[in-house]
């Protein structure tokens, strides 16, 4: 695992982990986990749209289907995108010092 | 360039990824991915470890990048397909950087893993056995690559394109939003930018746009005087690199730079002109 987060902008399987140096209390962390009928879904992607449609960011869900977003405060869009066609869309609200659990099915 | 001599798809990587003379390269940040299953035939190349000189920010000398692709079993005269994650930001990085060091023969597969992923494509996890070369670089190809002060004199006189998302540009986040925001440096984007994010560039898949939507994206929506020189960047150098392949490699514009050392750079210098807020 290479030092995904401070070095390059390279996004991690899953996200890059909450940390004490990126402690929620100054983030407005997008996180969650997606599931494909029951188990988790890791041959996906997760991304993340601001309120225009624009797209901001991208991870490969994890191991575990999980996805994390360090975002700004206000209103985004979720998308899932896995193998076979397979397109969910969510609209969340991140707030600075929440952690905003979404929990997608596909 | 046209978009035929620089981009394949996954069926031509299918027929021809293991001809003679063609050599498949995975490029990432996080190699893991690459251990965990490539496309059969594929090696890798990690971003940092291989790319970067190891104590001063700079990439690794000529010597430094024969060497790695001697030990990759990469030839002078083959054709390297590279291809990575993250929408193929590293690749386009990797394709630039083996420009810059002269390589004549390099494609990028369109849509990267991602695509190959969704379509549900092989991955293996054998690492192929390539023997060893004795590759031969080029002298630094000075006219693909921004440093600092040619920056700073662009300000208002060439295209300076700042490839990040929009929240980045105007100030308001320091790192795309997959990261923490914990970077030190100001906020805020180099004055006279227009900020065109790179993902514009790219469809949902990772592919890229057409050459007519390219043109179009680039001149009537973002307003860049296509008669001028340009200079893009973004944060580290990666995603501009993914923009100065779409200017460069698929519009043919004749001078098109690469400012790697971009916004952890600049906005960490003292003294110079930053904006903030939001694109007119």
């Amino acid at each position: 695992m290479s030092a995904a987060g401070t070095d390059g902008c390279g996004a991690p399987a899953g996200g890059a982990a909450v940390t004490a140096a990126s402690d929620p209390g100054t983030q407005a962390v997008v996180q969650g986990h997606v599931t494909q009928n029951g188990p988790p879904l890791s041959a996906g992607y997760a991304r993340l749209l601001n309120a225009s449609g624009d797209f901001v960011a991208e991870v490969p869900l994890g191991a575990d289907g999980g996805f994390r977003f360090f975002a700004a405060p206000g209103t985004w869009t979720l998308v899932v995108l896995a193998p076979g066609g397979v397109r969910a869309q969510h609209t969340v609200q991140a707030e600075t010092g929440q952690v905003t659990d979404v929990e997608v099915a596909v | 360039m046209s978009r035929s001599e620089v981009l394949v798809d996954a069926d031509w990587v299918k027929s021809h990824g293991s001809d003679p003379g063609v050599v498949l390269v995975e490029v990432d940040e996080d190699t893991s991915a690459y251990d965990l299953g490539h496309i059969a035939g594929a090696v890798k190349i990690d971003w940092k470890q291989d790319l970067q000189d190891p104590v001063r920010r700079d990439f690794v000398d000529r010597a430094g990048f024969e060497a790695l692709l001697s030990a990759r079993g990469i030839a002078s005269d083959d054709t390297v397909v590279l291809y990575g994650g993250n929408n193929n930001w590293f690749a386009a990085y990797a394709y630039w950087y083996f420009k810059l060091y002269g390589h004549r023969n390099v494609k990028l597969l369109d849509g990267g893993r991602k695509k190959w992923e969704l379509e549900s494509r092989e991955l293996v996890t054998e690492v192929p056995r390539r023997e060893r070369t004795n590759y031969t670089a080029q002298e630094q190809d000075s006219s693909i690559r921004a440093f600092r002060d040619e920056v700073i004199a662009a300000i208002g006189t060439k295209n300076l394109v700042d490839v990040r998302s929009p929240d980045e540009f105007a100030g308001r986040l320091l790192a795309p939003a997959h990261l923490p925001q914990e970077q030190a440096q100001r906020g805020g984007h180099i004055p006279s930018a227009r900020n065109v994010p790179w993902s514009k560039a790219a469809q949902e898949d990772g592919t890229f746009r057409s050459d007519d939507a390219l043109r179009s994206l680039y001149g009537d929506e973002a307003g860049l005087d296509f008669g001028r020189d340009t200079i893009a960047y973004c944060r580290i150098g990666e995603r501009s690199a993914h923009t100065w392949f779409v200017l460069h490699e698929l519009l043919d514009q004749p001078n098109v730079k690469n400012y790697d050392g971009s916004w952890t750079e600049y906005g960490s210098l003292v003294g110079v002109p930053i904006s903030i807020g939001d694109a007119a």
